[in-house]
């Protein structure tokens, strides 16, 4: 089973590196072509790892292959090892299969770009460190896979990089990552002290023998990186401006894969979590919170791929919350039915988008219902998953949650049930309000000239070649059923796979399924009506306009941080210039001059030139001299 | 041994030396200057001689013979110097010829 | 035997180079010539050392003067046959820089890069106090006449600053060596015990401090890395810088137990505030130097906070660092000096998108950047980690510190790589100003790969720098 698992890590690899070394040599359509097989090829290395697994007995389902010592000094030895587990093969098909699907729509997105070539390598290098993330055998690995996926966003976010606009926003989210990853490398540097091993099964075994405090700080380490990562409050700023980036590039890495990387983690290292329970309800609270806010502020969003971007932090805030309450299994299986129905929005956004020669933004927008019948029933999909309707996949993995939530009781529960639910009024709210308002209502005229990051794609008439129309439709077809592999009351077999490696803390009884499931429709088809009416009317839904002008400007958490850390950093920067490097570093040497020629000026006063006094200052001398001869014999 | 003691000639080699480092000290002249320059190198000469006749071996004698030569050198330098200063009118005074001041 | 090749090839290659009136390009091809036949014997040297046994191999000792207690030993040790192996290849580059750049007067530069090629070496291999500073010196005398001739217009006060530094370290280290070989009767490191002067510690202390530079004794730094010819530049931060890191690790925590034990709060507090100033400096550094000058800085403060936190993790990641940091700096120093070719500056307001229709620039700078800011994944990376959890041993605030550094690290690279290459063509860069040639190629891509390669494994250094794997004992065992 191992044999496919590093099958599945190193196509992609193989693939990015073939394409940056062949350079000129192929054409884009060729580097397309290999890395869109190069990850079908680790899709079917995941399959077969996958299949080994499922026949092998349930207690022989994990299994730890080192390659060589990647990292030794002194007693520390790093392997560079993979862990093939039931949670690390659901995570590799999830991620294989949707970022396959995701780059062969990027062929026909992407046609005729300047730098096809360099736009696959990137992808081809994503799905690499995606699939080191995920199957990584120990911390350390895990935080080389956490960091890679870090550069590679930042490459794709920044990849039209004559872009001002791209530029920052790539820099700012490497910027938070690293901070996320800097915190992440705490906590393993703490655990390489505490426990002396990094590999999961000896590092987990020694949880237990930690003191309190080594394990919240170790939780809270790993939290760090897992908020900056998943773009939870506060770390979630670089989200929204990620969306620079081509589409394709939010639907794998901003949507379906990476940005999910945080609940990961929490799964994955719930020993440590088990272990600091406050940790780990901290992080059901700040995914509450992200939620709720994000939703919030989707409501005012213009553009197009914005919206989707913060329904994506806020379906991630729902995933938090499952993994900070132990319903590991419910979480994991969010993050795949999120995948599907999430990669599936940006893709036919990305048609939409692509339709309009670049256009962003949904004012600008509307009756395309017409034009891309296809593009607006798999949007329609995706948007009613994204609501939580029945019997998409959303409707199933959702209300899992919000029932693991209802379970767990007490006030943390129910606050957290409360926020849940809220959600999915907000999130019907916002998800119908951008479909109405793209593909409903009157067509507007197409901006005169291309023009937004995107307009470099010429206007195809229709609704894109093949490439990118089969990768919608399977993702569509997987938006609607892929939430049938859990329904409460049946049968559980993904949570219940998952669950061999996270055994689950709560785990909600079909009754209470079923009655969240029907409180968390009523809200989401109430929001749809809100929507709706609200369309109708040509309103928008938060009609408060000191509350629209808050929410646009995101709350100002921007603005905060700059406050915070840029300009302070600048000032301390330009402060340190000014007054020390400066005046007491750089001109120090001058001091020194200056100060030996002073002193030499006194002292050549001595040299009066006259050759009597020299006489009687040597005599003098030698008297003194004598003197104490005499004196110290 | 017969004759004055050691400790005579010292004497008498201290009261020399202190002659001659008076005169190098208060007077301008660089003539008398020089001369009292000899005095002290005699002086010197003196003690040593004095020493080689205590311990009854030649190495002061020698070392004697050597300051005399030294002597000599440093008068004929030390004079040609004062013939050049008269030459150029220079004034014949160690306190003006103070080119040296620092 | 090879230590003494290793040390005598460019030494003898650099008379040659002087001696023979070649025509201009004759002599900088057999200048490279032999700084590449040099990587080769280094190359031999690591086949035939014993990285399991780990002690001084290669080596050769004799009497020099006898009655002084001085000889002649050098050989090496894990830690400095790597950082060795550092100086050999960014010394090849160096000179195949210089070959294709075509340096004026090029009789005289191609033999002091050699000459200072074998100095470095000499520093490394050396196991006799008075060799060492005899060594440690003849480095700077090529660095003197190098920046001072060719460097910059600012060249003469670069020179007299970075003079009078390390005139003022070296001079100390003097009295240090003198009164060290004085009391024990032998200058030999083979043969003298520990020392527990605090005075004569510090001698050596302060003189790799400026070497390093540490803070406060960096006042050299800006001007002689703005000024230097860019890869004298290269050399000096990618290599030169490292005999700080050996003396500390050869002299100072072998020979001085007693003195580093007391004098190490205030090491740990040097490095440390080295790095976050010299982070916070080239986070808003003008020019490409700058950045690239002060980001050195923040690099070597890092090392010494590995090398003073004294156990193992800390000893084994200031080595690995060391060798990645030279081959990062050196691949910096070069790429800037080929931007500041094409467009004749390196002030950022002048520059930016330079990635279009260049790629191998544009892919290069990348992959430098990335490893010079420590993405995780890269030898840098590997090193940085190592640092943090040896800092940790001596205080979780050492540890946070490392980290705050590897955000400001991230912040300044990624502020160089978007200036230099994204957003709008800035006014200096020319239209038709060209990607990367041939050779700028042929010199970037080996260095490039070494880096690439010490990423994919770096335990190969880590793991056999010192006797039997056990850094800290074998340094509190004086290394025998």
């Amino acid at each position: 089973m191992v044999a496919g698992a590093w099958f599945c890590l190193l196509a992609p690899l193989a693939g990015s590196l073939a394409i940056a070394l062949a350079g000129q040599r192929i054409s884009g359509r060729q580097a397309g072509w290999i890395s869109t097989l190069t990850t079908f090829a680790a899709f079917a290395g995941a399959t077969v790892s996958f299949l080994d697994l499922w026949a092998a007995e349930p207690e022989r389902r994990e299994e730890l292959s080192t390659a060589y010592t990647w990292l030794a000094a002194g007693d520390l030895r790093v392997g560079l090892e993979i862990l093939v587990d039931p949670l690390s093969a659901a995570m590799m098909l999830i991620v294989s299969g949707v970022g396959g699907l995701i780059v062969w729509y990027s062929m026909g997105y992407m046609a005729g770009d300047d730098e096809e070539r360099r736009y696959f390598a990137y992808m081809s290098l994503f799905v690499f460190a995606m699939l080191l993330l995920v199957e990584a055998g120990n911390v350390l690995l895990l935080l080389v896979g956490w960091g890679l996926v870090g550069l590679a966003s930042y490459l794709l976010i920044g990849f039209w990089h004559h872009r001002p606009q791209a530029v920052a926003a790539a820099k700012k989210a490497f910027v938070m990552n690293a901070a996320g990853d800097a915190t992440f490398a705490l906590a393993v540097v703490l655990l390489v002290w505490e426990t002396g091993a990094l590999d999961y099964p000896s590092v987990f075994a020694d949880v237990g023998g930690l003191s309190d405090t080594v394990v919240t700080l170790v939780a809270l380490g790993l939290l760090g990186g897992a908020l900056a990562k998943s773009a939870q409050v506060p770390l979630h700023t670089w989200l929204p401006d990620a969306m620079e980036g081509p589409t394709p590039v939010s639907a794998l890495i901003h949507a379906a894969t990476m940005v999910t990387a945080g609940v990961y983690l929490l799964v994955r290292a719930h020993p440590v979590y088990e272990a600091a329970a406050d940790v780990q309800h901290l992080a059901a609270v700040l995914g509450a919170v992200t939620l709720l806010l994000a939703g919030l502020v989707a409501l005012v969003q213009w553009d197009i791929k914005r919206v989707i971007a913060y329904s994506t932090m806020s379906q991630i805030g729902y995933m938090f919350l499952a993994a900070g309450i132990g319903a590991y299994g419910v979480a994991i299986f969010h993050l795949m039915t999120h995948a599907f129905f999430k990669a599936l929005l940006f893709l036919a956004a990305g048609v939409v988008i692509h339709r309009l020669a670049g256009e962003q933004d949904i004012r600008r927008m509307g009756g395309l219902r017409a034009e891309l019948p296809r593009t607006h029933l798999a949007f329609l999909v995706g948007t009613a998953a994204l609501a939580g309707l029945p019997p998409l996949a959303g409707f199933w993995s959702k209300d899992a949650i919000l029932a693991s939530a209802l379970e767990l009781g007490g006030g943390l529960g129910a606050a957290l049930l409360a926020a849940g639910l809220l959600g999915t009024l907000l999130t019907g709210a916002y998800a119908f309000r951008l479909y109405f308002a793209v593909f409903h209502g009157e067509r507007r005229e197409l901006a005169p000239e291309p023009h937004g990051p995107e307009a470099a794609h010429v206007p195809e008439h229709g609704e894109g070649p093949l490439s990118m129309l089969v990768p919608v439709g399977v993702l569509t077809v997987l938006a609607a059923v892929g939430g049938l592999l859990s329904v409460p009351g049946l049968w559980h077999p993904f949570t219940h796979w998952v669950g061999e490696v996270a055994e689950p803390l709560v785990e909600a009884s079909a009754r209470q399924e079923y009655g969240t499931s029907a409180a968390a429709v009523a809200l989401a088809l109430l929001g749809l009506a809100l929507a709706r009416a609200a369309f109708l009317r040509g309103r928008e839904l938060v009609a408060l306009p000191a509350a629209w002008t808050l929410l646009e400007r995101k709350l100002y958490f921007d603005e905060l941080y700059d406050a915070l850390f840029y300009r302070p950093a600048a000032a301390l920067s330009a402060l340190l210039r000014r007054e020390v490097e400066e005046p007491v570093i750089e001109r120090s040497l001058d001091g020194i001059g200056s100060g030996t020629v002073q002193v030499g000026g006194e002292v050549a006063r001595v040299q009066s030139g006259l050759v009597r006094s020299y006489a009687l200052t040597i005599a003098a001398a030698v008297l003194v001299l004598v003197v104490v001869f005499v004196a110290v014999r | 041994m017969s004759g004055p003691g050691v400790g005579w000639y010292l004497l008498v080699s201290a009261a020399l030396f202190g002659t001659g480092a008076l005169g190098v000290m208060l007077r301008r002249s660089p003539l008398i200057v020089l001369l009292s320059l000899e005095i002290m190198l005699n002086a010197a000469n003196l003690a040593l001689i004095a020493f080689a006749r205590q311990l009854g071996d030649a190495d002061g004698q020698v070392f004697a013979l050597a300051v005399m030569a030294v002597a000599a050198s440093e008068v004929a330098i030390g004079l040609g110097l004062i013939v050049a200063m008269a030459r150029r009118d220079l004034p014949l005074d160690v306190d003006r010829a103070s080119a040296l001041r620092g | 035997m090879l230590a003494t090749t290793l040390i005598v090839l460019p030494l003898a290659g650099a008379l040659l180079v002087a001696l023979f009136p070649l025509p201009r390009l004759a002599t900088a091809g057999l200048a490279f010539l032999v700084a590449l036949l040099e990587v080769g014997v280094w190359i031999v040297a690591v086949t035939r050392f014993d990285f399991d046994e780990g002690t001084l191999q290669l080596g050769t000792t004799r009497e020099w003067v006898e009655s002084l207690g001085i000889s002649y030993a050098v050989g090496f040790y894990g830690f400095s046959l790597w950082l060795a192996g550092a100086a050999v290849v960014v010394g090849a580059a160096a000179a195949g820089y210089a070959l294709f750049v075509g340096r004026e007067r090029p009789r005289a530069y191609h033999a002091l890069l050699l000459f200072l090629t074998g100095a470095v070496v000499a520093t490394f291999a050396a196991q006799d106090l008075i060799l060492f500073y005899a060594a440690f010196e003849a480095m700077l005398i090529p660095l003197y006449v190098l920046v001072g001739v060719w460097g910059g217009p600012r060249r003469t006060a670069a020179t007299l600053t970075f003079v009078v530094y390390t005139m003022a370290g070296s001079l100390l280290m003097l009295a240090a060596v003198v009164a060290f070989g004085v009391t024990q009767g032998t200058f030999s490191l083979l043969e003298a015990g520990t020392s527990g002067n605090a005075w004569i510690f510090l001698g050596f202390a302060v003189a790799f401090a400026v070497k390093a530079p540490l803070f406060p004794f960096h006042g050299w730094l800006p001007l002689a890395y703005r000024e230097a010819p860019v890869e004298v530049a290269a050399v000096l931060s990618a290599v030169v810088s490292k005999a700080a890191v050996y003396g500390f690790l050869r002299i100072a925590l072998p020979v001085f137990p007693e003195p580093v034990e007391d004098l190490t709060p205030l090491l740990l507090a040097l490095a440390a505030a080295g790095l976050v100033y010299g982070s916070v400096l080239a986070f808003r550094a003008p020019d490409l130097r700058g950045i690239v000058a002060y980001s050195s800085m923040a690099q070597m403060g890092l090392i010494t906070l590995g090398v003073f936190a004294f156990n193992d993790l800390g000893l084994d990641g200031a080595v690995l660092q060391s060798v990645a940091h030279a081959l990062v700096s050196a691949s910096m120093f070069l790429l800037v000096g080929m931007v500041e070719r094409r467009c004749v500056t390196g002030e950022l307001a002048l520059l930016g998108g330079m990635a279009r229709g260049r790629p191998a620039l544009a892919t290069l700078l990348l992959v430098a950047g990335m490893v010079a800011l420590a993405v995780p994944g890269s030898a840098t990376f590997a090193g940085e980690f190592l640092i943090m959890a040896g800092a940790y041993g001596e205080g979780w605030g050492y540890a946070a510190l490392v980290a705050l550094g590897i955000v400001l690290a991230a912040m300044y690279v990624l502020r160089l790589i978007s200036a230099v290459l994204h957003e709008s063509r800035g006014a200096a860069v020319r239209e038709e100003a060209l990607d990367l040639r041939p050779g700028e190629l042929a010199l970037l891509l080996p260095l490039v790969a070494c880096l690439l390669g010490l990423s994919a494994w770096p335990a190969l250094v880590s793991q056999s720098s010192f006797p039997g794997d056990e850094p800290a004992r074998a340094l509190e065992e004086g290394l025998r």
